[in-house]
């Protein structure tokens, strides 16, 4: 694993993103980043706090979908940590676009961020299928019926393995071998 | 060769166990991110009950309910968190011990686990006479409030240690 983590960073150093993340660090908003020492620091908290609040809703959707936790209802539920999901989203990307011009070589040329990268997408593109699959779910349940079709369990149990996935990404992006 | 250890904290780091963690390239790394997905989870679960007290989310549910649905995970989660915690801190703990954000971060780690332990010795007794009303009392705000600010000095001093550890002698 090591090898070939190695051998894609490698193969990141002969691409235009070398040229691109050099010229990235020269920008303004960089270098005052660079300059500042609790812009990084304070960049992460909110990028950690962000990261709570969606993987709480994620897991919280999940006990709530096995019926392992939760007084409401599901649409009540979905409703409620769906909202919580998006705006922890939104914080997640912004945080994180802001601390790569912190770093922006050691990130960009780095196997296990492109790694992390492709998993955040996917976890995104998980969380609005997840999200809408919920929302016709509930939709279709009627009276006291609440049937949980197979599909969102699924979907729900990947969603929180992949946001593990993500983080576990996160933070072997400062251990990748360079 | 490691030096003959001369306080507790080395005896602590030059134990089999931290020697085995520090010189492993793949263990610190792991422990760490689980350690992270630890934290994160009891952070989350906690701010879902501290912005309910605090009126800023879901104002319409009774916040013995939320608590009711979020301790088991927070506790879960604080559990590994402490497990791995004192893992990491092993492999490095003469290090840590001189640290002011790790002896930071344990102080605001008391003071939450304080705050949370007042507040349901006191405010949390008469939780279903007033979890209906329209605003909470002031203690119950207060230990919301405090709770966040403690979590969030948590996580910057966790954070900082990653930036200075090896820094202080």
């Amino acid at each position: 694993m090591g090898d070939f983590l190695y051998e894609l960073t490698d193969k990141l150093r002969g691409t235009a993103l070398v040229d691109f993340s050099l010229a990235v660090s020269e920008w303004p908003f960089s270098q005052w980043v660079v300059s500042q020492f609790w812009a990084i620091p304070i960049l992460q908290m909110v990028h950690i706090f962000a990261i709570a609040g969606s993987f709480a809703a994620v897991l919280m959707l999940n006990l709530r979908i096995f019926h392992l936790a939760g007084h409401a209802s599901l649409a009540e539920t979905a409703a409620r940590y769906t909202k919580v999901l998006w705006w922890s989203l939104g914080f997640v990307i912004l945080s994180g676009v802001l601390m790569l011009f912190g770093d922006t070589v050691r990130n960009l040329i780095n196997s296990v961020f492109w790694i992390k990268m492709i998993l955040v997408v996917l976890g995104i593109v998980t969380a609005i299928a997840f999200a809408n699959n919920l929302g016709r779910q509930y939709r279709t349940t009627t009276g006291d019926t609440e049937i949980v079709g197979g599909g969102v369990k699924v979907t729900a149990i990947f969603l929180a393995l992949l946001w593990c996935a993500i983080m576990f990404a996160g933070r072997w992006i400062a251990y990748a071998p360079a | 060769m490691y030096p003959e250890p001369t306080n507790l904290w080395e005896r602590i780091e030059y134990s089999s166990l931290g020697i085995t963690i520090a010189e492993s390239t793949w263990m610190f790394p792991t422990i760490e991110t689980l350690h992270v997905i630890a934290l994160v989870t009891v952070i989350g679960t906690i701010a879902v009950v501290d912005l309910r007290l605090i009126g800023a989310h879901s104002r319409l549910h009774r916040v013995s309910l939320l608590a009711k649905d979020t301790l088991p995970l927070t506790w879960a989660a604080f559990a590994l968190a402490a497990i791995t915690g004192g893992l990491l801190f092993i492999s490095k703990a003469s290090s840590y011990m001189i640290n002011p954000y790790f002896l930071w971060k344990l102080v605001l780690l008391a003071l939450a686990g304080l705050n949370m332990m007042y507040l349901h010795m006191t405010t949390w007794r008469t939780v279903e006479h007033w979890e209906t009303d329209p605003t909470f009392p002031f203690q119950a705000k207060l230990a919301g409030w405090l709770s966040l600010i403690f979590w969030v000095g948590v996580v910057f001093c966790g954070r900082m240690i990653g930036f200075t550890l090896g820094v202080f002698y």
